[in-house]
């Protein structure tokens, strides 16, 4: 972990409100395991706290996010320009650990894609993505993929499955059953929660990156905690315990 | 070279800079950057004799000029500090002040006496702001009788020297100030957050309550310095948007022996780290002999 100055060398739009941010850092983040966060300052003087974002892509001194416009934070970051001094914290939190001899599954909704793209690479063709947009235009997201077998759903049916990626992955889950699948998520709570529905009764294992509101990112605040079944220490940290999670683990 | 080195409640401290209890966890977090005994002492996140859960989310939320966090006391207890955590501080030789609370006068009493007296519990640290169940939840703080009720029976169970840690929400503070000195305070630390509400326009409704932090109460925090420590003898710790050198000299000079820096972390985490170098350099250029020369320098 290290907090490292760096400037933007790419602010571009892939598509809609969807953003892919490159900075080129004055030292390299290190090893980053798939599914860890960097904590960024964004260079606007309204923006007190720093955000979290997934790392993307992290190369030598190249540092990539991809992120959505939702908010304050990413609408300053969405205007900051080539140049643009920034810090970056991390890389922080806890990542996916993907089991030996397991068929992976991935499963992404939206910017969820964010928080497993590195997890997708390190995978390569042994993964399979379930990727849910809103519409075909979100799909762009996943076009860097390469060779990853990607299945769509589309929320508006412009593309593929039309309906929500749990759905989607509902038609395919028994195909896989016989192969030791270990699926990893990352999504809007609504995903998680459908996908823990769909995942009950076969009960394989599933690793779930979860999003909360943060303030130091490091463990230090206790600001952004998941309710989980540890009866004598139910909230834990999604900066430190988490981002990434078992989902049998958590209360949802 | 002048000195750094404060002295605060019989022991030295190698600085006046400490964090906000709550917000550097449990001081390992922070390891992977700099090492706890960086600080003058370490504040220990808010203790109580029973582990707490804390609330639910949302538990902070961002303003322009600060934050506020409504955490709900999320603890592992006090034993459970002293068995885990404590002794990083030992290895480190790094001197802590414990924070703790209680809902009730047991409570608090209880989590005073299961502190036994070490060689780097600098003091115990009062959190006052909590609400005491038997009086219908209104806050210890808020009340000079209760503040001074409080602080006398704490004072009696244990031999470690206590601090009370006083909320802002009152008529008069100084009054409370007094009342804490009073009861047996051998310090204070002025201030704790100031309640406040996030309105969301679209919903309607309020987010969050909870606690402001951040650099919008350093004015709020620093008259309470000011004229809390011009009207007791005891020395009083600063705290309340510190971002660095200059905000936390301004502490100093408006009468507080030490200060605590919190929020700041979150923003940058090497903001105490940079506080203490800028301490280090501003003292050196002064030519006075040590920090606590200017401890009180806006006094008449």
């Amino acid at each position: 972990m290290d907090d490292i100055p760096g400037k933007i060398t790419g602010n571009d739009r892939v598509t809609g409100n969807y953003r892919r941010l490159t900075v080129r850092l004055e030292r390299s983040l290190g090893r980053v395991s798939p599914g860890q966060f960097v904590m960024v300052k964004v260079p606007d003087r309204d923006i007190f706290l720093r955000r979290p974002f997934s790392v993307y892509d992290s190369r030598g001194r190249t540092l990539t996010i991809m992120y959505r416009v939702v908010g304050k934070g990413t609408d300053a970051l969405s205007a900051a320009v080539r140049r643009a001094p920034l810090m970056v914290l991390g890389p922080l939190g806890r990542g996916f650990t993907p089991g030996r001899g397991n068929t992976p599954i991935v499963v992404a909704g939206g910017i969820g894609y964010a928080g497993v793209r590195m997890l997708l690479k390190r995978l390569g063709d042994r993964a399979t993505l379930f990727f849910g947009a809103t519409g075909k235009d979100e799909l762009r997201l996943a076009e860097d993929l390469g060779t990853t077998r990607v299945l769509a759903s589309t929320m508006d049916g412009s593309f593929g499955f039309a309906g929500d990626v749990v759905g989607l992955l509902g038609h395919h889950l028994d195909d896989y059953l016989g192969k030791k699948p270990e699926v990893f998520a990352c999504g809007p709570s609504g995903m998680v929660k459908s996908l823990k529905a769909l995942l009950e009764p076969v009960r394989i294992p599933c690793q779930v990156s979860v999003e909360e509101r943060m303030a130091c990112g490091m463990g230090l605040c206790f600001g952004c905690v998941v309710a989980t079944r540890d009866e004598t220490n139910p909230y834990k940290r999604a900066c430190k315990e988490g981002p990434v999670f078992n989902l049998w683990d958590l209360l949802l | 070279m002048g000195s750094l080195a404060v002295e605060l409640f019989g022991k030295s401290l190698k600085n006046p800079v400490m964090n906000a209890s709550g917000t550097l966890g449990y001081g390992v977090e922070i390891e992977p950057l700099w090492g706890v005994d960086t600080m003058g002492a370490y504040v220990t996140k808010g203790l109580s004799a029973a582990p707490h859960h804390g609330n639910p989310t949302p538990r902070v939320w961002e303003e322009r000029c600060g934050m506020l966090n409504s955490i709900g006391l999320q603890n592992v207890g006090v034993d459970r500090f002293f068995s885990h955590y404590f002794p990083l501080f030992v290895e480190r030789r790094c001197p802590i002040i414990v924070n703790f609370f209680g809902f009730s006068e047991e409570e608090y009493l209880s989590c005073a006496r299961s502190i036994e007296p070490h060689d780097l519990i600098v003091a115990l640290e009062m959190n006052l702001s909590c609400p005491n169940i038997k009086m219908g939840g209104i806050s210890f703080g808020k009340e000079a009788s209760a503040v001074h009720a409080i602080v006398r029976s704490v004072r009696e169970v244990t031999k470690i020297p206590l601090i009370a840690k006083l909320t802002p929400e009152v008529k008069n503070l100084v009054e409370i100030a007094r009342a804490a000195y009073e009861g047996g305070a051998d310090g204070l630390t002025l201030i704790n957050t100031m309640p406040a509400a996030v309105v969301d326009v679209k919903s309607r409704r309020v987010t969050l309550k909870g606690g402001l932090s951040g650099p919008l109460l350093k004015p709020v925090a620093l008259r309470a310095v000011h004229e809390c420590s011009q009207a007791v003898p005891i020395p009083i710790i600063g705290v309340g948007g510190i971002m660095n050198t200059e905000d936390a000299l301004a502490f100093l000079m408006a009468g507080a022996s030490a200060v605590q820096v919190g929020t700041a972390t979150f923003v940058d985490p090497f903001a105490m780290p940079k506080i203490i170098a800028g301490l280090d350099s501003w003292l050196g250029a002064s030519g006075l002999a040590g920090i606590s020369a200017i401890v009180g320098a806006t006094h008449g």
